[in-house]
């Protein structure tokens, strides 16, 4: 038996809110009879279930219906009704039935998508019968403004054989619930109210009649027909007619087919839309008998056949479908009436969405007896920027999508459903691949995984879990689907209004039950099942890529209640701190002073991976993101991370901006550098370093091969200084380039014929093509530098008469002076590496023998192979692993054929070759020939015609000619290593000239800072705007994990020639990446370092709290909730508490 | 419009207010309603609403004078209430030539207006196209000025008081108060009250030329 109502078992569905809103002041629900209020559509049907002595009611919430359930809820515990929020609609319509038997009237009310879930209960009532009155409330949402369809539920009519009624206005709302009951106890059928949103939501006066007091009358035993098994569902079927006729004559009255006007032609209109079609029709000024119908199922047969026996024709005006138009055209025609009837079929009315006044206005001009002009301009006006509803500041959904999100750099197909959640779906967070409705964010998941192979990922809210997702759930269980299903729970069903969740229970501000889901996901049978707490990011990203990786089904509960409800409830969540963006370090990524162009766009996936590398750094709020390892090797401070950014979205022109904002020799160096970032890369803790080098050379390529140059420097406008750089290799090329961007007239002297210094003389063209030299000289030399080849400081002119008629002068000359070491005796033709390197034309034969161990060792053994020579054998003293060649040139070398004789000697000459014996370094820093320590007993003969010198070259200082003005040190040019000045006020120094370091790569950066030093000696903080490389003891060197994008170990090779074939000429050895290599080594690189471009919390987090204000980025803290989850991925450190309220 | 309401002979009036979830347009709404029906005239409030307290656009519409519906369509708005100038600029195509607008000046910036190409446009550019209707602007940081009165939450109370205050409602002033009153939650009808007298005081201040009339 139904219990008896008490305030016990049915208050406890009321949130607490709505009775405090009660106290001191009566209902409005509960007021006298004959009082007139402004009722919402929904509480006039409250009203009516209320008169009409209603004992049960429930429901599932859902807009528009949800005032009703909610109105039930906070009227329970005063008026001896028992009310539910049932955990789904199946499982509401079960219930009121079940009161109905019982003998009580019953309402249930739910959105009309949760009607066809209760589908199978449903259709079987009718035969069994109700017992007391049952009204089902499902309300309509024609336009799909709250819903992701539209549908017609007055099908189930005569489908389910259910009396179906709609109101127009909430008077009607009210009348039509109170006749319901009597309708559905006289006929025994449940009848379906259905109204749309437009009636549930609008408030118009309601006169009321009086309350009363239902009975329950109890289950009286009868299995005849209280059993439909099939022998009795026979006899039920045929009782069904009976009763609907029975419901046809009570639906015959007034209050649902009433007719008005007069004419020949008539007007029908039904539910909502015969509201607005009486007002417009009175605009139209129609003449036209206007008949109001609120039933649509069955049919008021005679009335209806009275009717259209006066009309010529009759306009069927019905919102979503075609229902009464067919069902009223099959009448005349069984009738044999010649009524013309016009509505959807004939193409006179909208086939979809609601009939809005311009829409009837429209429609039924034909008719009209004056046309309706709107006072104002009918337009569509300005074009506005949308406002979607958005989740809230410190909602708990953004937070575990967004984990979800950043842990899975997959990128899995994400699967939703329905609640707040779903505004996950879309920007910011891209958290819904698909959506279907309650309960399918797992089953989409599981299908979808199960037929590719994937693994996909599933969401739901903890309502909805108990609503349809537990079976959902078990299924996916059940085949151990490959995929891993997320359960936000935040206690509340929060998207309908806040009503209660079936997990907990809540009095006074207190949860009184709570119901684990991990325990019942667990009970399930889920064999991987973790509890997060989505404001603890870092520990959610961990265990969201833990699920992730784990083999099978894996389940994440994700707890956090929702701050809106327990702020309502009074549930206290501690106190709250504000926060606000450090706008020194927001924006900042420790490079951007050096003036590069670095705004180009920044990609999601990027700023996923930095979110992930800041997320899962210990320590994080006390350490300031340093700048990414490789730029802080760079002698050039090139951002690496920026550029294969760039590369891996494919936006090419874009990463040679990155790359020739700081590098004006891009085609060199993209093939001679000597990696100081590869040996940093922290990716080599994972496997190997990123290929970077390979990177620049495959967009240096792609941009030599576009039509027109995609680069564009921007370049100060000549101001009328002049300045004249001495020696055109790769630091007098730079230093020239820089100045003539600073807008300095640039004169370029060298004293061989053509530029390029070492990069043309000593790095052989299989290494540097010259035609990849040209272009780097031709662009440098076309932004208007005059070079004067054949030039030598010294003998042809000097710094003296430079100084006359040029503001400044930067030295570049250079390291040429080739060193020898002293071996006795007499052998082999001798020659120095430069030398030999340099003369294009020399042929040799026979044996070579070359000392020493770096760049000119190794190029002088692979060339004197391409020039004729039978073998080549390099000696040097330090081992294999200390040479300084750079590594893989050794290797290329070997391969070639030539070969090494490491920790060796050269001892003597004789008449075949040299001697050699074999050495151990003295001890640690080892150098000279000295600091070695011969191996007795291992001297060898190596047969050799020619021997090559590669032990160094010295700065010439006899080549500057007498200056008694400079400063030498250590056989250096002595210059201010911060601005490249040397003893003279007006002259600079760039390059080997002042340097040991001796790259290429570290030669033009010098240039580059020489020149700023001299512009900022002429032109002060002028100068400034655009800035050299720090230097490398300036930056900051502490490197982080990064975060692993992509997998792959497997570094990506250029295809190179083969080594057999190689030394027959200088062609260059090896190739350029092919554009698929280069985006996929490009998503190699772990982001490990920081970028100014970041803009994260906007492009990814989405909170509202943040306010995007132009570039800069604040937080609004009217509308910070204080959950402080950015903190902990901003990755620029940026964000910090300001002020703690109602702290203890 | 030349219909009448019923008991009154008011003409129509066709209200809209628009703001964002969580700014108070629905409670608004409701107090006209209510105060609306307690003077004996004929009312709808129309208060189409989906997730609204998610900070997405929101309208609420009054229809003063006979009828069944609460519609107001396109050229037929004759008092908007806006409660956020982009939400103003938004409804613009409502409005009939004559329309009185009430705008509180107080931006709040819309997440899409950096994603999508449409900027959020300046005070005077959104002035200028109501204007341009044919409607009567009446500007007012309703926000700073509930924050004075002691909550800048209560920014409807005191767009209902400047409303009240200007004459703009066929509505008594003195029944007006109590429904404002009457419909305040508890926890905050203090504060409430104070913003909607400060909305009164300063329009009834002005009056003739009215607070900032564009």
């Amino acid at each position: 038996m139904l219990p008896q109502a008490d305030s016990r078992n049915t208050g406890q569905g009321a949130p607490s809110r709505m009775t405090a809103q009660a106290t001191g002041r009566q209902d409005p629900l509960l007021a006298g009879p004959g009082k007139r209020l402004l009722y919402l559509g929904n509480e006039a049907i409250i009203r009516g279930a209320l008169e009409a002595g209603v004992r049960f009611a429930c429901g599932y919430p859902g807009t528009p219906s949800s005032e009703i359930t909610d109105g039930f809820a906070r009227l329970a515990g005063h008026t001896g009704i028992t009310f539910e929020y049932s955990v789904n609609e199946k499982i509401a319509v079960e219930m009121a039935f079940a009161a109905s038997l019982a003998g009580a009237r019953s309402i249930v009310a739910m959105k009309h998508l949760g009607l066809m879930y209760a589908g199978d209960p449903l259709t079987t009532i009718p035969y069994i019968g109700v017992n007391a009155g049952m009204v089902i409330v499902s309300a309509a949402d024609p336009s799909c403004r709250t819903s992701p369809n539209e549908q017609d539920q007055r099908f189930l009519g005569p489908m389910v054989h259910m009396p179906v009624i709609e109101p127009a206005t909430a008077q009607q709302a009210l009348e039509m619930t109170r006749a319901a009951f009597e309708v559905s106890e006289q006929s025994s059928l449940p009848v379906l109210l259905r109204p749309t949103t437009r009636i549930c939501h609008t408030r118009a006066p309601v006169t009321v009649g009086a309350l009363r007091t239902g009975e329950v009358s109890g289950f009286v035993r009868d299995p005849r027909r209280h059993l439909p098994v099939p022998a009795n569902a026979v006899r039920m079927r045929r009782e069904i007619e009976n009763r609907m006729t029975v419901a046809s004559d009570l639906l015959g009255q007034p209050l649902f087919c009433e007719a008005s006007g007069e004419g020949r032609r008539g007007v029908l209109a039904f539910g909502a839309a015969a509201a607005v079609c009486g007002e417009v029709l009175a605009e139209l000024g129609a003449e036209t008998r206007f008949l109001r119908l609120g039933v649509a199922h069955p049919l008021p047969e005679e009335w209806l056949t009275s009717e259209l026996r006066g009309l010529d024709e009759l306009w069927v005006i019905e919102e979503l479908s075609a229902f009464l138009e067919d069902a009223i055209a099959a009448h005349c025609h069984r009738q044999g009436l010649a009524t013309k009837v016009r509505g959807k079929r004939t193409g006179d009315l909208p086939k979809m969405f609601e009939y809005e006044p311009e829409v009837l206005r429209t429609a039924l001009a034909p008719v009209a007896a004056r046309a309706f002009v709107a006072p104002g301009a009918v337009d569509n006006g300005p074009q506005v920027a949308p406002r979607p509803p958005v989740l809230c500041a410190a909602c708990p959904h953004r937070s575990s999508f967004f984990a979800a999100r950043s842990a899975l750099s997959e990128a899995p197909l994400f699967f939703n459903d329905i609640g707040c959640y779903t505004l996950g779906c879309g920007q910011p967070l891209e958290s819904g691949d698909a959506l279907l409705c309650m309960g399918a964010g797992f089953t989409l998941a599981a299908g979808a995984a199960r037929v590719s192979g994937e693994r996909t990922v599933g969401f739901m809210g903890d309502s909805t879990f108990f609503h349809s997702g537990m079976p959902a759930l078990l299924n996916a269980i059940k085949e151990d689907v490959n995929m891993v299903a997320v359960i936000l729970d935040n206690d509340v069903t929060a998207m309908t209004g806040f009503q209660e969740s079936p997990l907990v229970d809540v009095k006074d501000g207190q949860i009184t039950r709570r119901t684990d889901i991990v325990d019942v996901v667990r009970a399930l049978g889920a064999k991987r099942v973790e509890r997060i707490d989505p404001e603890d990011l870092p520990s959610a990203i961990t265990a969201f890529r833990e699920a992730w990786d784990y083999p099978g089904l894996a389940v994440i509960v994700s707890e956090r209640p929702c701050p809106v409800f327990a702020q309502r409830e009074g549930i206290s969540t501690g106190a709250r701190t504000v926060f606000a963006i450090d706008t020194e370090r927001c924006k900042h990524c420790g490079r951007e002073s050096c003036g590069q162009r670095c705004s180009q766009g920044i990609e999601r996936a990027y700023e996923r991976a930095m979110v992930r590398a800041r997320s899962q750094e210990t320590g994080a709020e006390q350490n300031v993101p340093p700048v990414a390892a490789c730029a802080t090797a760079c002698p050039l401070f090139l951002c690496v991370q920026g550029y294969a950014a760039h590369i891996a979205a494919g936006r090419y022109a874009d990463a040679l901006e990155l790359i020739m904002d700081g590098l004006p020799l891009p085609d060199s160096v993209c093939r001679v550098c000597h990696r100081p970032c590869e040996d940093v890369c922290v990716r080599a803790q994972t496997d190997s370093p990123v290929a970077i080098n390979d990177l620049k050379r495959f967009v240096v390529d792609w941009a030599d091969a576009q039509p027109e140059f995609p680069y564009r420097l921007e370049r100060e406008p000549d101001h009328g200084r002049s300045v004249a750089v001495v020696g055109a290799g790769p630091a007098g090329l730079a230093a020239a380039h820089e100045l003539r961007v600073r807008g300095y007239a640039v004169t370029l002297l060298d004293a061989a014929d053509e530029p390029g210094g070492l990069l043309r003389y000593g790095i052989p063209a299989y290494r540097l093509p010259r035609e990849a030299l040209a272009k780097d000289i031709r662009r440098v030399l076309d932004l208007g530098i005059r070079f004067e080849g054949g030039r030598r400081l010294g003998s042809d002119f000097t710094t003296d008469e430079l100084l006359q008629h040029h503001d400044g002068v930067v030295i570049a000359i250079g390291a040429g002076k080739p060193a020898r070491g002293e071996v006795p005796g007499d052998g082999p033709q001798q020659v120095d590496a430069l030398a030999f390197l340099r003369d294009d034309n020399c042929r040799i034969s026979g044996e070579v023998v070359v000392i020493g161990g770096g760049n000119a060792a190794v190029d002088a053994a692979r060339s004197a192979l391409r020039r004729g020579a039978s073998g080549a054998t390099i000696v040097c003293l330090e081992a294999r692993d200390a040479m300084p060649a750079i590594s893989a040139e050794t290797k290329e070398a070997v391969r070639e054929g030539v070969n090494l004789r490491t920790a060796t000697r050269v001892t003597r000459l004789t008449a075949t070759g040299v001697e050699t014996v074999c050495v151990r370094p003295a001890g640690a820093g080892a150098l000279l020939p000295s600091d070695y320590d011969p191996v007795e007993g291992s001297a060898r003969q190596l047969p050799a015609t020619h021997l090559i010198w590669a032990i160094g070259q010295t700065a010439d200082r006899e080549a500057l000619g007498p200056q008694p003005s400079l400063r030498w040190e250590d056989g250096c040019l002595a210059a201010d290593p911060l601005t490249g000045q040397t003893s003279h006020a007006r002259i600079f120094a760039a390059g080997d000239v002042v340097n040991g370091e001796r790259t290429v790569t570290g030669a033009i950066a010098l240039g580059r800072r020489a020149a700023w030093g001299l512009d900022r000696s002429l032109r002060g903080d002028a100068a400034d705007t655009r800035q050299p490389p720090p230097l490398p003891s300036a930056r900051d060197l502490r490197g982080r994990p990064g975060a692993v994008r992509i997998d792959s170990a497997q570094r990506a090779v250029p295809a190179e020639r083969e080594a057999s074939g190689r030394t027959s000429d200088f062609s260059e050895v090896v190739g350029v990446l092919t554009e698929e290599q280069a985006q996929a080594e490009a998503q190699r690189c772990t982001i490990c370092g920081n970028c100014g471009n970041c803009n994260a919390c906007v492009d990814l987090f989405g909170c509202p709290a943040f306010v995007q204000d132009g570039a800069a980025v604040r937080i609004d803290e009217k509308a910070c909730t204080g959950c402080g989850v950015c903190v902990s991925f901003c990755p620029t450190g940026a964000i910090h508490a300001v002020t703690a309220e109602g702290g203890p | 419009m030349s219909a009448t309401a019923a008991k009154s002979g008011v003409a129509t009036i066709r209200i809209l207010m628009v703001g964002v979830g969580g700014q108070g347009v629905l409670t608004a709404g409701r107090v006209i309603g209510e105060a609306a029906l307690a003077a004996n005239l004929d009312v709808r409030v129309g208060q189409l609403h989906g997730m609204s307290q998610r900070g997405g656009s929101v309208e609420t519409t009054v229809v003063i004078g006979a009828g069944e519906s609460a519609f107001v369509g396109a050229g037929t708005c004759d008092l908007l209430l806006a409660l956020e100038p982009l939400e103003a600029l938004r409804a613009a195509p409502r409005l009939r030539p004559g329309a009185t607008v009430w705008l509180s000046t107080a931006r709040i910036v819309p997440g899409t207006v950096g994603a999508v190409d449409k900027p959020y446009p300046s005070l005077s550019e959104i002035e200028a196209l109501l204007t341009a209707r044919g409607a009567q602007v009446h500007t007012v940081n309703a926000t700073d000025l509930a924050a004075s009165a002691g909550d800048a939450k209560a920014v409807s109370a005191f767009m209902l008081g400047m409303l009240i205050g200007a004459g703009s409602l066929p509505i008594d002033e003195e029944l007006f108060d109590k429904t404002v009153s009457a419909f305040s939650p508890a926890r905050s009808r203090e504060t409430t009250l104070r913003a909607y007298r400060l909305g009164v005081a300063l329009q009834r201040k002005e009056s003739g030329g009215g607070l900032g009339t564009a």
